[in-house]
Formats: C-alpha cells, structure tokens, sequence
C-alpha cells in the first residue's frame, strides 16, 4: 500500500509497442538505486513493484508520475484492457506524462509496423496529432531509441526536487536537447577541416561527409553525457542515426545522402551556399596531422 | 477448466492457458499477444540498415541480434563469392561484447525473476535483492559500450569488423569493468572465488559455504525443483563461436548440427491470437540456452548435475548461474590475448554487388538465433528471425508438446508457473 508519511511521488511505468530498450536502458543508470528510493514504484516492467499488472490494468489506482515506453497504438491491449484506456485514466491525475524513447515520442521505429495507426503520444512524427493533446502540457518527451538513462534520471530529479523543466518546441527538455550529438564528439576537428573518414574502423576522420552521420543535426547530449558513463556512437566509429528526431527511423543509416557530392543536409541552422563556400575554403588546407593514423601500433617504435 | 494467467516480469507479456486436472496441470498451452512486424520493416531497406534495425527487436539482446545480422550479411556475401576473412581482433571484439550481454542478461533474470519468484515459494531466507542484478547488468554494458559506443541498441558491427577501433586504454577500461564485475559475482553472488567456483565438481560441494547462490541452490531443493520441470533432455547449440561447441544433444550425447534443418510452425493456441511461432529441428523439438552449452562444453558440476537431477529446473537454473562464471573467465582470456595491430575491419566489396542468400546464427543469451537474409542488390527481399524463445516456449498440441509444455505437465500451477520462468522467457523477442 502506498505508504502516506514520506510523500513521495508515485511512478507508474506502462509500456506500448516496444521492444523493452529503454526500460532496460533506465536499469544502467549509475545512481539508481538513490533515485529509486525518492520515488514510489507502483509498476515496472521488469521487476516487482507495489502492484501487479492485473491490478494496474483495472484502472482504479492514480499516479504523479506516468512514464510510457513504446508507440502508442488505439487496438493495442494488455490484460485484455485497451492501453488507451489506461493512458486516460492514469494520465488523469498524473503531474506528468513521461513520454520514454522516440517511440513513445514520434512513433519511432514501431511506427513502421502500422504507421497509419501507432504514432507518438503527442506527435505523430513532427506532427501534433497524437492522442494525448488534451495533456499536452503535462508531457516531456526524452527521445531517443533507446532513451539515454541519464536523461530519464534528469528528468525525474528535477519532478522530485520541484524544479521546472525547460522544454523545447517538442517538448524535450532543453538541458537534455538543446545540444547537438556532434558537441563532444572527438572527430570535430575532421569535421572543422572537412577530412573524411576513409572507411570504418578508425579513429580517425568524420562520418558525416561519406558514412552518413547525423550527428550535427540531431538533437542530443551523447557525446556531452556519455552512453554507459564511457563511450558514444561516433566515438566508437558508429555514425549517428539521429534517433532523437521525429524523423527517426531514415533510411540508408550508413551512407550519406548527396546531390553531386554536396551533403543533402548540412549542419542545423547554417545555410547551404554559406556552408559550401566555409567547406571549400577549409578543404584547400592541408593539415598533415589529420591525414594519417593518430596512433600506428604497427610502424611506432 | 481452463484458465487463463497472465504473465509479467519476462521481458515482455504472455498468457498461459492451464488445464488443470486433480490440482495439477494436465496442459497448458501458451500466447504472445503482441506483434511489431520486424521482418516486414526490414523489407526493400538497404541490407546495412539492417544493423540498426534489427537490435530494435529486443531490448536484452539487441546485440544478439547485431550479431545475428551482421552474420547474415557476411554469409550472403559468401554465398555471392565474395568470401570475408574477419580479422581475430575483430572475432574477439565481437565475442567479448557479446558474451557481456550474455551476463547482463544472466544477472538480470537472476535477480529480478528468478530469486523473488523463488521467495514467493519457500520459507529459508533469500532476499529480494533485484538491484543487484541491475548493478551488475551495467559493468556488463560499460564493458560493452567501451568497444560499441553504447547499450543497448548498439550497431558497431558491420560486414568485415567492428566500426571501433580501441587503443590499449580501452582494453584497460574493458578489463578494469571486467575485473569489478568478477569481484562483484563473488562476493554478491558467489561466496568464493570465481577461481574456485569453476573448478567445483558436485552439487555437493554448494555446502561448504553460504552465499545468494547457495541459498538459492537450497530453495530450489526445498521446492523440490531437482525432481521436477524435466523438458525433452535433448538440446541444441547452433552458434559458433569460441565459447560453445555447436551440437545437438540427446542427454548428454552429442551429435552434429546444422542450421538448415531449423524451421517453425504456427503456435497452437486455441483461446487467443498469438503471434508467436515454434522453432523445430529436423521437425523435433529441443531445449535451447545454457544448460544445453554447459553440457555441449562438458562441464563436470553440470554434467555430474545431469546425471543427479537430469534436466530439471534445479539443473536449468543453475546452469545458466555458473555459465556467467564461465563467461566471465572465457572473457578473461579473449581480452588478455588482443593483438591490436590487427585492422578493425577489412574491405568488403559495396554491398550493391550482392544478390544471394545468408543465414546468421548466434547463441543469444538464451540459445540460438537465427537471422536469414535474402538480398537483391544489396536491399533486403526476405527477412526472417528464430529465437531461442520460440524453441523453448513453443505452444504445440499435447501430442507433441514443446520442453516448456512438457516441464509443467503435471505439477501444481505455483510450481509450473516458476518453471515456465527457468527458461528465461523473451516475449518481445518472439512476437518479432
């Protein structure tokens, strides 16, 4: 039973269409066990919590906090209870309606599965016609396929500690989204001098030009708060997919999409002709360092 | 009568429909109710997009499938003649972030499934202790995400390597994550040194000291679990890799294998849609995951288990324990023995010349997956996905019922419904 005396907020985790990544991706959050005692969990996907799912599912308990994982689909039932009627219900009385993934944001990569039925809970992609508009103003969107942890941990301490959350015009939070995937990434100088990676496999180089890349448009604090405390996508070779974006899942990940060789998508908010002139001029430097290998095991002595 | 219970807490949802005779189950049969649609998603994309796609079907074992992929890839390039010779820096790679998911998986159902469902059935002490599991799930994806960017839903592989290309201090940083999560499985775990853990030879041995483990080994004593949940005692292994030997075996016998002979059928389920299908080898069926690696490896304690207790749920849980220990030592050795002068990745000719057919296979962490591939220029025709759930918990007819179907047949509800659990079930895995 809910215990009255500590006050604490009460978290409810529902899940849509999913594939459970970001409820696992929440367990890695390094402080977890901190934050999980400042709130009161009344279901989780994975564990036990205060309730069974049977007893979620008749819609007679209410919550602070609503976290849902996955797309949201009208004919999707769990336990035989639609899931629309439990997000009505729980949503309610919720402060918050945390919307986790891009799925649970945009539609995401469980959109293609029915993309004329399962969208977002407020945004089908980038449009406002989710089913949850009635609540607009309680819900914060963490995209991301999967949700970074630290971003979920951000969020929750700062609903715990009353604090107000910025958000942007997707109703992400700013502290989280306002940065780009490429801030942090440890090939900005190829990108500044415009080297290409060569291929797939190095430390050296940038993705963006050939390896498709996304990284300076997209939305996201990767490269600022690392993945599992140590590493990112770029930093590990991988190009960013751009999962945060309402336009997430694109096609063709590992290529870069040009017309005549000139990236079809250039960094967010810098116009093309300027950018293509900026890029022609830095091209023409030739900076020794940053042709070869950084470090080569093989010739070094 | 039959009735209907819903199961939570197994990555994902099922229903299992129990036919209850005499208070003991007479059959049960058993239903997936959700869909995505993976293989229909994958349809006419590029044969690479495949890597980000495909470890979206599970959020435990995305990199299973990673790996499942990028197998299937490789061996259409193959098929297509353009064979690719992967560097062992690469294979090592490879195997060492997925054995970590192996054991971020292990810890996790040890944890947060299999100990507080055990509590709920016995009356010596064991503590609920799921954090635990969560804690040492993380070191597992740290280590991981030092050589794959991130956890989950990393997609570092691709045909020909990895996309890293780590320097010694990220073998240190891999190492140092590995090192803690030794420590932490013996003393949270274990109760001795992994060392000593490894070259233990009876069940027996679990009483000279006390740990989660050994109050684990004597809950499952106490229920009676040695004697009970016996499924078919044949298993498959079909990934290759360092730490398995492929093979089918029937006890402790084993036998060759070959993937082509795995194929599914619709599951049974009369009460409600299911979206799930049943995996058969060469038209049988067989128990997947650890229990079937353990005796595949001959262990002695696992073998010297069999012999005692067969494959009963005491057998199956506890051989999924020790082979995190076994994993864990294995790892030890794919990290200590890194030549990093070798490339990341090789060349590969463009993936627009391939028009072939491919067939990836991995031990996930709970038994093989398979990922066959069609492509036509390098975009994907066909696309299909087997999971080591769908061989475990198939839902057949009671004529020819799957292990899971045949471990509750009998058994008190309570007991059948901690042993569907034993299996480590993936629904989302399975509904694909």
């Amino acid at each position: 039973m809910h215990s009255k005396k500590d006050n604490k907020k009460k978290l409810l985790w529902l899940q849509g269409v999913t594939c459970n990544g970001n409820t696992h991706s929440f367990l890695n959050l390094p402080y977890l066990p901190l934050l999980l005692s400042k709130i009161e969990l009344l279901y989780f996907p994975t564990m036990e919590a205060l309730y069974t799912f049977e007893e979620i599912s008749e819609c007679k308990l209410s919550c602070d906090i609503l976290v849902f994982e996955g797309a949201f689909d009208p004919e999707l039932k769990r336990n035989d209870i639609l899931i629309q009627t439990m997000l009505e219900h729980y949503s309610k009385n919720a402060e918050y309606v945390i919307a986790v993934g891009s799925c649970a944001s945009f539609g995401g990569i469980f959109k293609a599965s029915a993309p004329q039925r399962n969208s977002g809970l407020l945004f089908n992609e980038s449009e406002r016609t989710g089913p949850m508009l009635e609540v607009d103003q309680k819900i914060i969107n963490l995209s991301g396929c999967p949700i970074h942890p630290e971003w979920l941990g951000y969020t929750l301490n700062m609903i715990i500690n009353h604090q107000k959350i910025l958000l942007d015009e997707m109703h992400r939070p700013r502290e989280l989204y306002s940065n780009l995937a490429h801030h942090g990434c440890t090939r900005n100088e190829y990108f500044e001098w415009k080297v290409d990676a060569k291929g797939f496999g190095l430390k050296e180089g940038c993705l963006f030009y050939e390896q498709g890349c996304r990284g300076p448009m997209t939305h996201a604090s990767c490269n600022k708060i690392l993945w599992n405390e140590v590493s990112s996508k770029t930093r590990s070779g991988t190009p960013c997919f751009g999962c945060t974006e309402p336009d997430f899942p694109k096609q063709n990940f590992f290529n870069t999409k040009t017309n005549m060789s000139i990236p079809e998508d250039v960094p967010l908010g810098v116009p093309k002709r300027n950018y293509l002139t900026m890029a022609g001029i830095a091209k023409t430097f030739h900076i020794k360092r940053l042709e070869g290998k950084l470090i080569d095991y093989k010739t070094t002595p | 009568m039959i009735t209907k219970q819903l199961l939570e807490h197994i990555e994902g949802e099922a229903s299992v429909y129990f036919d209850i005779k005499d208070d003991k189950v007479d059959f049960a049969t058993i239903t997936f109710p959700h869909f995505r649609g993976m293989e229909s998603i994958l349809k006419g994309k590029n044969a690479l997009d495949a890597l980000v796609i495909t470890p979206r079907v599970c959020g435990i074992c995305g990199h299973a499938h990673l790996m499942a992929a990028v197998r299937a890839i490789e061996d259409a390039y193959k098929n297509a003649g353009f064979e690719i010779k992967l560097t062992q820096k690469a294979q090592k790679i490879r195997e060492f972030t997925l054995i970590m998911e192996m054991i971020q998986n292990h810890f996790k159902w040890l944890y947060m499934v299999i100990i507080p469902e055990l509590v709920k059935l016995i009356s010596i002490k064991l503590e609920k202790t799921p954090l635990k599991g969560a804690y040492a799930a993380s070191l597992s994806a740290k280590a991981i995400a030092v050589f794959g960017g991130q956890w989950p839903h990393s997609s570092y592989m691709i045909p020909g390597g990895v996309t890293s290309d780590p320097t010694f201090i990220e073998i240190m940083q891999a190492r140092s994550q590995l090192e803690e999560l030794i420590k932490f499985f013996e003393k949270e775990t274990l109760g001795i040194s992994l060392d000593k853990f490894l070259t233990l030879e009876s069940c027996k041995d679990f009483n000279g000291f006390s740990s989660d483990l050994t109050n684990l080994e004597k809950g499952l004593i106490e229920t009676g679990m040695h004697t009970k949940g016996f499924a078919k005692d044949q298993f498959i292994v079909l990934g290759e890799h360092g730490f398995t030997n492929s093979s089918k075996l029937k006890g402790t016998r084993t036998f060759g294998i070959n993937s082509k002979y795995v194929s599914d059928t619709d599951a049974y389920s009369p009460q409600e849609i299911t979206y799930a299908k049943n995996a058969l080898y060469k038209n049988e069926y067989y128990e997947a995951g650890p229990l079937g690696r353990m005796l595949s490896q001959s262990v002695p304690l696992i073998k010297n288990m069999h012999r005692r207790y067969k494959d009963s749920a005491y057998s199956r849980v506890m051989a999924r324990v020790f082979e995190i220990g076994y994993l864990l030592e294995y790892s030890k050795i794919l990290l200590d023995n890194f030549d990093i002068d070798e490339d990341s990745v090789v060349t590969v000719t463009d993936i627009k010349q391939i028009s072939a057919t491919g067939i990836g296979v991995v031990e996930a962490p709970r038994g093989p997956l398979l990922h066959k591939i069609e492509l036509k220029n390098g975009m994907i025709s066909q696309y299909h996905i087997t999971t080591p759930t769908q061989f475990n918990i198939g839902s057949s007819t009671p004529q020819t019922p799957t292990p899971v179907q045949q471990a509750m047949q009998g058994l008190a509800k309570k007991d059948a419904l901690f042993i569907f659990r034993t299996f480590d079930v993936c629904s989302v895995c399975t509904t694909h």
